[in-house]
Parts: C-alpha cells; structure tokens; sequence
C-alpha cells in the first residue's frame, strides 16, 4: 500500500512537472514525456498489479489534465505498459542504450497515438509538417526524458529507508 | 483461468476504445473535473511556490517589493484600459448615433480575476488554465483578457478550474474587425513561431478593404462560438496581408499582442460577475 502511495505521489509531481515545463517550438511544440518515462520505468521494474495501477493512474492524469477527450494516453500508455513488462527479464533496464532505445520508443509511440486519435477524431487539424516535426522531436525528447527520470526515481527510492524482515533499516 | 484473462483483457480494450471514440462531451467532462479538482490544490501549491521563488530572486536581485507593486498597477491598468475601451465604444456610438438615428448600443463588462496555474500538459494544445472554476462564476466561451490585450477564451470549465484556449490555439476563432477600417473578419490561431511566439490570422477580409500593415485588430463584439465577447479588446497588429486562393477575400498574418506566462493573471469577462457587482 506505502509503495502504491509513494507512486501515486511520484506521478503525481510528474504531472505537475510536465505542466510547468515549457513546450518547445523546435520540436513542434510537445513536451517531454515524463509521464510515459514513469510509466516505462515502473512497467520495467515493478509487478504486474503496481504496472497497471502506474499506467492508469499516469493515463488518467495526462488524459485529465489535458483537453480534448480522454483517449491518447489511456491507449498509448497500456500499450507501453503491457510489452515492455513482458519484456523486461530480456533486457538491461538500467543500460543507457536500452534507456535511450526505449526513451525514443515511447516518445515516438506517444506521440504517434496521440496523432492519429486528434486526427481521427478531428480535435486538431493535420498538418504534414508539424506532424513530421513533432514525430522527430518526440524521439529526442524521450531519449532525454527517460535516462533522466530513471536516475531520479532510482535515486529517490535508495534514499528512502527499506523495510526487512528485522523491521526498517 | 486463461479464458477469463482473455475476456478482462477483451472487455479493457473495449471500454477504453468506447471512453476514446464514443463522444460523451458531459461524462468526459465530468472525469476531467474530478482529475483536476484532485489536481487543483497541488496545482495551486506549485504556482505559489513557484511564485514565492520568482519574488525571492527578484527580491535578491534587488528589486523587492517590485513584484507586488507591478502586480497591483497591472491590475489597475486592465481596469483602465477596459473602461477605456467601452469610453471608445461610446465616442463611436456617439458618432453613428448622430449619422443614423437609430442606433443604440450598450456594452458594459465585469471582470473576474483569476490566476494561471498551470499550462497545457502535453504541449499539443496552446492553453493554460486558471484557478477558477465555475463555482466563480465562469462559464464556457467567455473572453480572457490581460492587460495587454485579448489572450483567448474559456473551455471545459470545471468546478474550481478552467482551461483558457489561447488565441494562438487554431481551434480559438474570434470575430475581430480592423479598427482602422472597420472591416469585419475572423481571427483564428495559428500556433507558435520558433521562438515561441504566439501566430494567428485574420480570415475572410473584404477583398475591397485597403488593409496595411501595423493596422490594429479589436474584437468585434459579435458572438464568438455561442460566448459574449466584450467589443473594442485589442487582439494584435497585422503583420502581412494576403490574398485569398478564390480571391473573394483577403486574410491577414496578426501578430497577437498578449502572451501569458505561467506565473500571470488573466481577467475572465463575466457577465455574472457584472450582475453580483450591481
């Protein structure tokens, strides 16, 4: 329960860092994905039940807070969620290629989603080249976002105290 | 065991693509109200530390008291400015009054000041939102001011929050007019330039109309998207004027005047507010 507490609570101010963050024009206006980064990170790392707790509560949050309808992130981060949890015994999670691979995977696959429901749906215009733009700079910036939300969750989560079986050490 | 994963799996899938694809405009709205009232308080807490560091390094950087100030005239001037604008709005009734007896009109606007708290999560949507909601008295397609002009206009209005569409959104349409002229058109958003300016384009111009650069553009006052919006509100200045393809108008680049940062302030027009200052 603690540890779903303190994921709650890291998705949580990763919402609200995604927030504050400033969209960046050069690519497109989108923004890092940290929200998908966290997603990954606990889809990698935790058990089935906290993947899919991290997965919707992090679809809900990015779908919730932003406008439109609820669709691109309740898709994209399942997705995310259930292959890379059946994948993560074959792969060095902590590796900066895989990161930077997987960073780029779900930049791109996000992005891509998100795309094709505001098209679909037609909640934003399709533009070839802020299209193109945006699929370009989400590989980019998720190759950035991934490494460096992983050093911090990994960071924060060896500060905090662990319980053994000797109580809390 | 397996047969039973299969129809949970099946059944997930098939509720998250009716929740994405079946328009359920109240029950959407709905779940994002209790997502951001769940939000609204860490949002609010965020925005005020964030504000308190801005203040404390302006404070150290020895200009301490200046933020307050600065905050205190801004809201002055919006109040001023406003007041001007309908003072211009009756100068000109004034004028047509006395070329066709007629005419009568009254525009009279109160403002509701809110704070931005957050801005737009993924980066595809040119909005932020603001600190209240509803319960404040706000209601869909009203128009958000600053003191620089025209910022945009409210949407999806939930209890204690609401989402501003700024002006450089391309779903942001709003009837404007040159002031020069007095020639209608439609402003419409146009995203960011590189630098992150806010872009957006006047439509639909009469293709007589002699158009220039620099010239202002105000709302028009008409209904913009079933909302009032307040006549006279500077939106931008016409960068480049162009011909249309069919060549029946003419639209302009305007370069909107009123950008919003994340720390800001914006006045949303109310006409509830108007009534409760009555």
């Amino acid at each position: 329960m603690k540890q779903r507490i303190l994921m709650f609570l890291m998705i949580s101010i990763s919402a609200l860092l995604q927030q504050s963050l400033p969209s960046w024009p050069l690519f497109g206006g989108i923004k890092p994905p940290i929200l998908a980064a966290l997603t990954l990170h606990y889809a990698l790392r935790r058990n089935n039940g906290d993947m899919w707790f991290a997965v919707f509560t992090a679809a809900l949050m990015r779908d919730g807070l932003d406008i439109g309808s609820f669709g691109p992130a309740l898709i994209a981060f399942p997705v995310i969620g259930y292959f890379s949890h059946r994948i993560r015994n074959e792969v060095f999670t902590d590796g900066l290629v895989s990161q930077l691979f997987f960073g780029a995977a779900i930049g791109l696959f996000t992005t891509f989603v998100t795309l094709l429901i505001y098209t679909a749906t037609g909640q934003r215009p399709f533009q070839f080249r802020l299209a193109s733009l945006r699929l370009f700079g989400s590989i980019w910036l998720g190759m950035a976002t991934l490494p460096l939300v992983s050093l911090t969750i990994n960071a924060l989560e060896n500060a905090l105290p662990k319980r053994r079986r000797y109580g809390w050490q | 065991m397996l047969r039973n994963k299969k129809i949970v799996y099946t059944a997930a899938i098939g509720l998250v693509l009716i929740v994405v694809f079946v328009p359920l405009p109240s029950l959407t709205l709905k779940g994002k109200g209790v997502v951001r009232s769940t939000m609204a308080p860490a949002e609010r807490g965020a925005s005020s530390v964030w504000q308190r560091l801005s203040e404390a390094t302006a404070a150290l950087r020895g200009i301490g008291g200046a933020a307050e100030k600065n905050r205190d005239l801004s809201h002055e001037l919006v109040r001023v400015q406003a007041e001007l604008n309908r003072l211009r709005d009756v100068e000109i009734i004034n004028i047509r009054l006395q070329r066709a007896l007629d005419f009568r009109e009254a525009s009279n606007h109160a403002m509701i000041p809110c704070d931005v708290v957050s801005r737009n999560i993924s980066g595809w949507w040119n909005t932020v939102r603001i600190g209240k909601g509803f319960k404040a008295g706000i209601k869909e397609n009203r128009a958000v001011i600053s003191p620089d002009g025209l910022v945009g206009r409210t949407t999806e209005v939930s209890p204690q929050t609401s989402e501003v569409l700024l002006i450089s959104d391309p779903a942001c349409r709003i009837s404007a007019k040159l002031n020069r002229i007095n020639v209608f058109g439609l402003v419409r958003g146009a995203g960011s330039t590189l630098k992150g300016h806010p872009k957006a384009r006047m439509e639909f111009i009469n293709k007589d109309a002699e158009v220039r650069v620099g010239d202002e553009v105000v709302t028009s006052g008409l209904s913009s998207a079933g909302g009032e919006f307040p006549k006279g509100v500077h939106i931008g200045y016409v960068e480049k004027v162009y011909r249309d393809e069919s060549g029946l108008f003419q639209y302009a680049e305007i370069i909107p005047r009123a950008t919003v940062g994340l720390l800001d302030y914006v006045f949303v027009v109310s006409e509830a507010a108007m009534e409760d200052a009555r």
